[in-house]
């Protein structure tokens, strides 16, 4: 295990031109299992390969344990990587697979074998030693290039969308499965993906990115709840979080924000802002469906509610997912409700919105307020 | 395809559309191939034909000239695609690894293979001229003077010197077809062999190679095939000459039937029969011996 | 790492003027005289003398030699590629027992060495009265192409989804308006591509003219050329010129379809 630095480290590939990846600033401790979360085109894969060395890095610094790593060879920097498409070799059976590299490195045999046993035991890959990739299933595959970089028990593990190419099952069992590997080996692993379920439930800390830039880093509990900017807002969360835009005006019972017709109460946000609001200002209310109640429920400490016309209902079973309508807003407002609230189309309703977990973003900048520190 | 289509096949338009082909099929190809055979078992002259059996066989099989034209044909068809091939395969990797200017040279190196075998030999002809040819002149600039001969006028160089002829005019085909199929393999495979430690020569010996084999024996298979059947550069260059050193298989057929005095097509036809089966042998085996063992699919 | 990519460009630059060197020094010897060239045969040109060409043309017979491979050359591809896509339509678009046999059959000649047709070849075209004719050549020349042209147009004709061909024959279209509206507006890229190949090799054919033309009238462009071979005092430079009359009109299908040519010539070539 090791320690990954990454100072200011940008890529571009044309002279002229957007960066594909600009000004990454991330340190990943020992043992850490980092996960880069973002959109297709965010350079989170960029940003992995150049920790590999299969880009050159264009900008900044990359030390592994300290060392400069910016002009080392990718076979010379002591990792190893699962490709998504798993770059099994064809031609070679599984063993020899697993044991190319090491061959290629000049271990003894014996080692080799002791490697090789110890990885198809952990992976259950026993069975199909002298099978070729081809007479594998993509279950087998992912062991296999998994197997190939614990054999060779590198500094830090880079992973690069390993799941995306199983069927939906098999990636919940394989997602516990790495998740209890990491632990074995308790290795630093640095983990792309676009799926927020694996970041979420994979992840010691996650780092979002978007359009080459890092977005937030943190814990995924801590960015859920606490997203710096309208961007990790929105991402982060199925069905993502309702993001509303809002003028903060003078009301009945102090500040409120004016939602299309209506004025919601903002006295249980405030009490955790840094700085006091004015009136007049711009903000985006950010409230998620799960923080949305339907009324006649006794909430924790809320204001009013707010009412919504139901536009689509949809039972799930374990719970319903309703898209409602709030008279002069055009933003449509999701809602998450426990699954016995089933109301119709075209009825209303009353939202009861639980502001002490609501999150405050600037309209223009879509930067977070700044919270009090508690 | 459809079951139903499958079941109603319009007899009419299909005929139609094969009928032109296999009518010239028919006319120009079998025809003649059943018309060889008849002729390899007589004696056929311009006003009458006289059956004779084996005879023509058995002249053959005592024919030194022909066995002579078949070990140089041979010998051409099993040095030149190794010739091709690998050297196509140096220029090949030396596009993928991206040289600058590598359309050009691309464009450049392919310009042989367009070029019919009548000019090329013209060309070469010239180059290996004793007097003024580029490469006598070349070696005598080096200080090399006793190297320089008529590179085509002697019996021992003659045929290697045809030999690289055709290999210079087919490198640049074969690295086409190598350069696609370079293209075509997974780039994730080629970047796990270098995190496992390969340099170029690792990732050739232990990746690339053996994922482009399926395209480098089709290459020497149909590189072969096609020296078994060369007759043009010969022709042009040194008929066959000297001392038969360069004599082959069809340059003896075409002397045989048109140009010797005999006036007798049985025995060259006979020759072509005979040939006609050692190079459908030869094909079949050599397909057999290079075939894939088992399907690659990445 | 500079070091390397230098001496790999070194390299390569060495091989390029080894492919394309020949052809550069025909060029410059096709302007000069034969005198000038006797006196050094690798001196760039110092006059550059293009009434060569019009001597050559008018002179030494090139225009008969041209205008006789332009004519059986146009007419031989004109003809294989209709036969040539009817057949490969039919082959991979209709189910019938005989298909595979049909397709085989057709495809293995290209492995046939020229030699087992030549001589009856030139017995039949004597019997026709069809020797030393530019029609008898064209049609030999369709027979012996028509493998490859099947074989090229058939792999494309396979891969067009069946749909396209269904809707048709739904609005009303009969077999041969499917083939004639549908199929070779689409296959157009594939069969320009056998257009060039075809013209191409055929018209650098030598082995079959050799054979069935002798009268000097008839004789092709490769014919013309190997025809002043024979001497034996060479005239270098008329040779030249003349060269690059055969050389010129390939080089312009290169420069201007390459890509084409490239992607067709080496089709099925890759496994």
């Amino acid at each position: 295990m090791a320690q990954v630095e990454l100072n200011k480290i940008g890529k571009r590939y044309a002279a002229s031109g957007p960066p594909a990846v600009h000004d990454v600033n991330l340190t990943i401790t020992h043992g850490e299992l980092f996960v880069l979360l973002g959109p297709s085109g965010c350079g989170k894969s960029t940003t992995l390969r150049m920790i590999a060395g299969l880009e050159s890095i264009s900008e900044g610094e990359l030390r592994i344990d300290g060392h400069a790593m910016n002009q080392v060879a990718a076979k010379d920097r002591d990792i190893a990587m699962v490709f998504q498409s798993y770059a099994l070799y064809p031609h070679m059976d599984v063993r020899d697979n697993l044991a190319f590299g090491l061959r290629r490195r000049n271990f003894d045999a014996m080692e080799i074998a002791r490697r090789v046993a110890l990885a198809s035991q952990i992976l259950g890959l026993d069975p199909y030693l002298a099978r070729k990739p081809h007479a594998l299933s993509g279950g087998q595959r992912q062991r296999v290039a998994l197997g190939r970089a614990i054999v060779r028990d590198p500094k830090v593990f880079l992973f690069d969308e390993p799941l995306s190419n199983l069927d939906a099952a098999l990636r919940v069992s394989t997602r516990a499965e790495l998740t209890a590997l990491h632990e074995r080996l308790n290795a630093t692993m640095i983990y792309v993906t676009h799926d927020q379920v694996e970041a979420m439930t994979m992840g010691s800390r996650i780092c979002i990115m978007n359009q080459g830039r890092v977005e937030q880093v943190g814990p995924p509990l801590e960015v859920y709840h606490h997203p710096a900017n309208t961007f990790v807002a929105g991402f982060l969360g199925s069905p993502p979080m309702n993001l509303l835009t809002a003028q903060v005006v003078a009301g009945p019972s102090g500040l409120g924000f004016a939602l299309g017709e209506q004025v919601l109460a903002a006295a249980s946000v405030l009490q955790h802002l840094e700085l006091p609001l004015a009136v007049g200002q711009s903000v985006v209310l950010g409230v998620r469906p799960e923080d949305l109640a339907l009324g006649g429920a006794a909430g924790p400490g809320n204001g009013d509610g707010l009412g919504a016309r139901v536009r689509t209902t949809e039972a799930l079973g374990a719970e319903t997912l309703l898209m409602l309508e709030l008279p002069g807003l055009d933003t449509a407002v999701r809602a998450r409700v426990d699954r016995d609230s089933r109301p119709a189309r075209g009825d209303t309703v009353q939202l009861l919105p639980d502001l002490a977990r609501a999150v405050l973003f600037d309209a223009k900048s879509g930067m977070a307020l700044a919270r009090r520190p508690d | 395809m459809h079951e139903a289509r499958a079941l109603r096949t319009p007899w009419r338009a299909v005929t139609l559309f094969l009928l032109p082909a296999l009518t010239l099929y028919v006319a120009f190809t079998a025809y003649p191939v059943v018309k060889t055979l008849w002729n390899s078992l007589h004696v056929v002259l311009p006003n009458r034909h006289e059956f004779v059996g084996l005879a023509n066989f058995v002249e053959l099989a005592k024919d030194d000239i022909f066995w002579r034209a078949v070990r140089n044909t041979l010998i051409w068809a099993c040095t030149s695609p190794l010739f091709e091939v690998s050297i196509a395969l140096v220029l090949a990797l030396a596009l993928y690894a991206k040289v600058p200017g590598a359309r050009f040279f691309r464009i450049a190196w392919f310009t042989p293979v367009l070029m019919s075998y009548v000019v090329v030999g013209i060309i070469w002809a010239w180059i290996y001229n004793y007097d003024w040819g580029a490469v006598n002149v070349a070696l005598r600039w080096l200080g090399l003077q006793d190297w320089a001969r008529p590179w085509l006028g002697t019996p021992a160089t003659a045929l290697p010197a045809l030999i690289l002829v055709t290999s210079w005019m087919w490198a640049g085909f074969n690295m086409v077809v190598l350069l696609a199929a370079l293209h075509s393999l997974p780039s994730e495979v080629i970047e796990a062999a270098e995190l496992d430690n390969c340099g170029w020569w690792g990732k050739l010996v232990h990746v690339i190679v053996p994922l482009t084999k399926g395209t480098l024996l089709n290459l020497l298979v149909l590189s072969f095939i096609g020296k078994m059947k060369i007759f043009d550069l010969v022709w042009i260059t040194t008929k066959g000459g000297p001392l038969w050193s360069t004599e082959t298989v069809s340059t003896y057929v075409y002397k045989r039937a048109f140009e010797w005095s005999t006036f007798d097509l049985g025995y060259p036809s006979t020759i072509a029969s005979v040939w006609f089966a050692i190079v459908i042998a030869s094909v079949l085996l050599l397909s057999w011996l290079l075939r894939q063992r088992e399907k690659l699919e990445f | 790492m500079r070091l390397r990519q230098t001496l790999v460009l070194l390299l390569l630059g060495a091989y390029t003027l080894f492919a394309a060197g020949p052809f550069v020094w025909v060029a410059m010897m096709s302007v000069r005289t034969t005198t000038e060239i006797s006196r050094n045969h690798y001196a760039w040109p110092e006059q550059w003398h293009w009434h060569k060409f019009a001597d050559a043309w008018f002179g030494s017979g090139y225009q008969v030699y041209f205008t006789n491979s332009t004519l059986v050359v146009c007419s031989a591809v004109a003809l294989l590629t209709l036969v040539g896509a009817m057949a490969a339509y039919a082959l991979a678009r209709y189910r019938f027992r005989a298909n595979r046999t049909i397709y085989f059959i057709l495809f293995s000649t290209i492995i046939f060495p020229p030699q087992i047709t030549v001589i009856a070849l030139f017995q039949i075209l004597v019997q026709y009265g069809l020797y030393n004719s530019l029609i008898g050549l064209t049609l030999v020349y369709v027979a012996i192409q028509l493998p490859l042209t099947i074989y090229l147009l058939e792999t494309f004709f396979q891969r067009i989804p069946g749909e396209l061909f269904d809707a048709a024959r739904i609005d009303g279209y009969g077999e041969l308006e499917v083939f004639w509206k549908i199929a070779l507006p689409i296959a157009l890229p594939a069969l320009s591509t056998t257009v060039i190949l075809n013209t191409i090799l055929l018209w650098n054919e030598f082995l079959y003219a050799v054979v069935l033309i002798t009268d000097e009238s008839s004789r092709t462009l490769p014919l013309g050329i190997q025809r002043f071979m024979g001497d034996q005092q060479q005239d270098t430079g008329m040779i030249a010129t003349g060269l690059m009359i055969a050389i010129v009109p390939v080089v312009l299908i290169y420069v201007f379809f390459s890509e084409k040519l490239i992607k067709g010539m080496t089709a099925g070539a890759m496994k």
